[in-house]
């Protein structure tokens, strides 16, 4: 056989995957599968998934030809980095492309299904979604089968694919970020996510636990899960093992949070933004932030985005923590590192990459930079902005017959959006900017309350018109194209590069890192959840944000 | 002989190949240092961020 002189696998295994994307690309095009992807709700990914299909498979025969010419052949560099390679590449992709257009919608629905039976939406509390699904995929081939041979090399660049998803993640972020922030929520951001770091390596110290194991648990329990923990990894030399057992001490600590949170607030008697700033700081995973914020609070919508601030604010100390992550285990190596060591020598070059897209994002390239997270809001009068002559209909008659129970604002912004068919200010102010937006977004308050108010059943409106209303609100709320592409590849590559992970978590190696994790991880993020509830409780009260 | 010598070594791996395993677990990629990796992944994002900003934003 060709591969037995130069240990090239055999060709057949990137032949089939090329075929399969192949026809996988055939159908999506045939329009044959669009039922099934509008009941999956993937239908809008039709035009990427033509692409990437395609653009796989073509990569994918043209290795194999070349591989075919290169056989019996002494491999070269080309060969190990190149063509060895992409079989692998295309494996993963596969699983990828399964996992975000099949499995996860699958989860999603199932889950939704079994909410009258459990109660809740079990893909929310154990945060099934792609990176924990990509994890776990991962791990059962490799505990189950066994990497594929052909497979090997590709999955040596999952790390690789990581640090792009790390780099990306950058261009989310802007100083705007910080500047909503007052300075007193910026220190006590700081406090707690240094803090964290420091009291989890006091703690591996104290239960004697491996310097890498530490390292990278502090990151990612004092910054915000998964993309602290990738980003860490290198610093302190994590096994993949170790990552993933960060992630699921994450994990599995923010589902407890999940529960307790919410309850506890209630009790306390805690308002929105100090729920939002307590869930922000003491829930690591941004999706259980998220969460708990809603089950506390589905009305109020400041509580998810004080929430969410707090949150994604400590993605902006990455940075710090690398650099002092980087010193720690030099040190603890026995190496005394200088500051410039540090600095420039040991600071990892793919985190000078995220400084340098949050850079570009701050400074407005990707979408004006005082955008949060490349969303805003756009009031000015355009088609695309307005209500359907059908929804105006309806809007009309609710105004003739009249809704009960609406204060002033919620009828003079009710009666103005039916007066102007979309969201905006007053048309004479149309030439001063600022004070046409003021008055747009006390218009868009009044309708969020609205909404608000029929959810909580303190006021009673028909369906068709809540539509309506709802669309008029998001009508308003546009996205930056550039920043959802990105944020898409991002998500893209960490799918990837989490399945590679998982690939490289054995049942031996697990078992090699024990349950300390877990207890360190208990510990520090209880007295971290503590702490915060006590600040919170005592210096946060109504003004967090600016 | 040989066979006990085999199994020996497969059931209490010395700390050599224990030490090797390790090592190779952590740097498993492909690229022959980080700082290649580093470098490798920060210009395949400046690529994608060009291409995406030319098509969203730039020509749209």
């Amino acid at each position: 056989m060709a591969n037995s002189d130069v240990g090239r696998p055999s060709n057949s295994p990137l032949i089939i995957i090329s075929g399969l994307l192949l026809v996988f690309g055939v159908l999506v095009v045939s329009g044959v599968l669009t039922p099934m992807f509008k009941s999956l709700h993937t239908h809008k990914q039709i035009d990427l998934m033509e692409a990437l299909t395609f653009i796989g498979a073509g990569i994918g025969f043209v290795t194999a030809v070349l591989r075919m010419g290169r056989m019996n052949k002494p491999m070269g560099k080309f060969d190990i980095f190149v063509l060895e390679t992409i079989p692998g590449i295309l494996f993963i992709m596969v699983l990828a492309m399964a996992i975000r257009w099949f499995l996860e919608p699958v989860v999603v629905i199932m889950s939704k299904q079994l909410v009258p039976v459990l109660g809740f939406k079990i893909h929310k509390v154990l945060n099934l979604n792609y990176v924990v699904l990509g994890i776990l995929v991962g791990i059962v081939i490799t505990n189950s089968w066994g990497i594929p041979k052909f497979a090997a090399s590709g999955v040596k660049t999952a790390r690789f694919v990581l640090k792009m998803g790390v780099i990306l993640l950058g261009a989310r972020y802007s100083f705007a970020e910080l500047a909503k922030l007052g300075m007193v929520s910026v220190w006590m951001i700081g406090f707690f996510v240094l803090g964290t770091v420091f009291f989890v390596l006091f703690l591996g110290n104290l239960f004697k636990q491996p310097k890498s194991m530490t390292g990278v648990l502090s990151a990612g329990m004092g910054v915000c899960g998964v993309s602290a923990t990738v980003a860490c990894a290198p610093v302190v030399r994590a096994r993949c093992s170790e990552m993933a057992y960060t992630i699921g001490t994450i994990l599995g600590f923010g589902i407890l949070c999940m529960f307790a949170f919410p309850t506890i607030g209630k009790i306390v008697g805690m308002n929105p933004t100090q729920f939002g700033a307590w869930a922000g700081t003491g829930i690591l995973n941004s999706a259980q932030v998220a969460a708990a914020c809603l089950a506390f609070n589905a009305v109020d919508i400041k509580t998810l985005k004080v929430g969410e601030i707090f949150n994604i604010t400590r993605v902006l100390f990455l940075p710090v923590i690398v650099l002092v992550l980087a010193s720690w285990y030099g040190k603890q190596s026995g190496q005394k590192l200088s500051f410039k060591e540090v600095v420039i020598d040991k600071f990892p070059i793919f985190i000078l990459g995220f400084l340098l897209l949050f850079l570009m994002s701050s400074f407005g390239l990707f979408s004006p930079p005082g955008h949060y997270k490349g969303k805003y809001l756009d009031f000015s009068y355009n088609q695309r902005t307005e209500i359907t002559p059908e929804e105006l209909t309806v809007l009309h008659n609710a105004q003739s017959a009249g809704i009960v129970g609406l204060n002033a604002e919620e009828k003079a912004a009710f009666d103005d959006l039916v007066h102007q068919r979309q969201i905006a200010g007053n048309f004479a102010e149309r030439d001063n900017k600022a004070a046409f937006d003021t008055t747009a977004r006390k218009h868009m308050a009044g309708l969020e309350s609205i909404l608000a108010r029929a959810k909580g059943k303190e006021i009673v409106i028909a369906s068709e018109v809540k539509s309506a209303i709802k669309h008029a609100v998001k009508q308003v709320h546009k996205k930056s194209k550039t920043i959802v592409t990105l944020t898409d590849a991002m998500i893209w590559f960490f799918a990837y590069g989490l399945i590679g992970l998982g690939m490289q978590i054995t049942r031996k190696s697990l078992a090699q890192a024990g349950g300390w994790p877990l207890v360190m991880g208990a510990i520090s993020g209880i007295t971290k959840a503590t702490l915060s509830f006590i600040v919170v409780m005592y210096f946060v009260k109504d003004v967090v944000l600016k | 002989m040989e066979e006990n010598i085999k199994m020996e070594k497969e059931n209490c791996p010395t700390a050599n190949d224990q030490e090797q395993q390790e090592n190779e677990e952590r740097a498993l990629s492909v690229f022959a240092s980080e700082k290649n990796e580093d470098l490798v992944a920060l210009s395949l994002v400046i690529v994608v961020t060009f291409v995406v900003l030319l098509f969203t934003k730039w020509l749209a």
